[in-house]
């Protein structure tokens, strides 16, 4: 059984920063809308693939210094950008692929606080053209 | 224009940033990501420089 193990040295970039030290979790959904494609004869339902509609939510603390995670942020809220989330620091290959999501859009910048805790930021990237770059 | 990269997280430091497809570059000159090269050729400017006069020959 083939498994991955995300340990500490996955990468995460947000519009060309890396932002891995600050981050505590990637989710990546790539989807495509599933369009109806049965017609008359068939005898079970058929589909095609449809527009994309990707989306990658990121799990931040909320570091207020000097490019960290609130400067990286603060100006890409209502605007398109690139992230990229690879299991590895190593080179792109086949194994340790680059999951690229070029102009995605970030349309809220909810900062989480409580008393005693870090502070933390989940931000969540919608569209954008996905491609996994492999070498 | 041109940009050189100010953080670490970027690149190494004073490197050309040369910005691909999709990235917001306001973004990241206002987060201190980047800096914008600041290049000055216009004719008004060399003007500006002090002119010396040459001590004349005695």
């Amino acid at each position: 059984m083939a498994t991955s193990t995300y340990l500490s040295s996955p990468v995460v970039t947000v519009n060309a920063v890396d932002l891995s030290d600050q981050c505590t979790g990637a989710t990546v959904n790539i989807n495509y809308d599933q369009l109806e494609a049965t017609a008359f004869g068939d005898s079970s339902r058929k589909y095609v693939s449809g527009l994309g509609s990707h989306s990658v939510t990121l799990d931040f603390y909320a570091s207020f210094a000097a490019t960290e995670t609130w400067a990286t942020l603060k100006s890409l809220v209502g605007t398109s950008t690139n992230v990229i989330v690879k299991p590895t620091t190593g080179a792109d290959s086949a194994t340790n692929p680059g999951l690229t999501f070029t102009g995605t859009f970030l349309a809220a910048l909810p900062v989480v606080t409580s008393l005693g805790a870090l502070g933390t930021i989940s931000v969540t990237f919608n569209g954008g053209v996905y491609t996994s770059d492999e070498s | 224009m041109r940009f050189f990269i100010a953080s670490e997280r970027l690149g190494k430091i004073g490197d050309l940033y040369t910005p691909k497809d999709g990235i917001n570059i306001d973004a990241l000159l206002a987060g201190g990501f980047i800096v914008q090269a600041e290049v000055s050729t216009t004719e008004e400017e060399k003007s500006a420089k002090p002119k010396y006069k040459k001590a004349p020959k005695e």
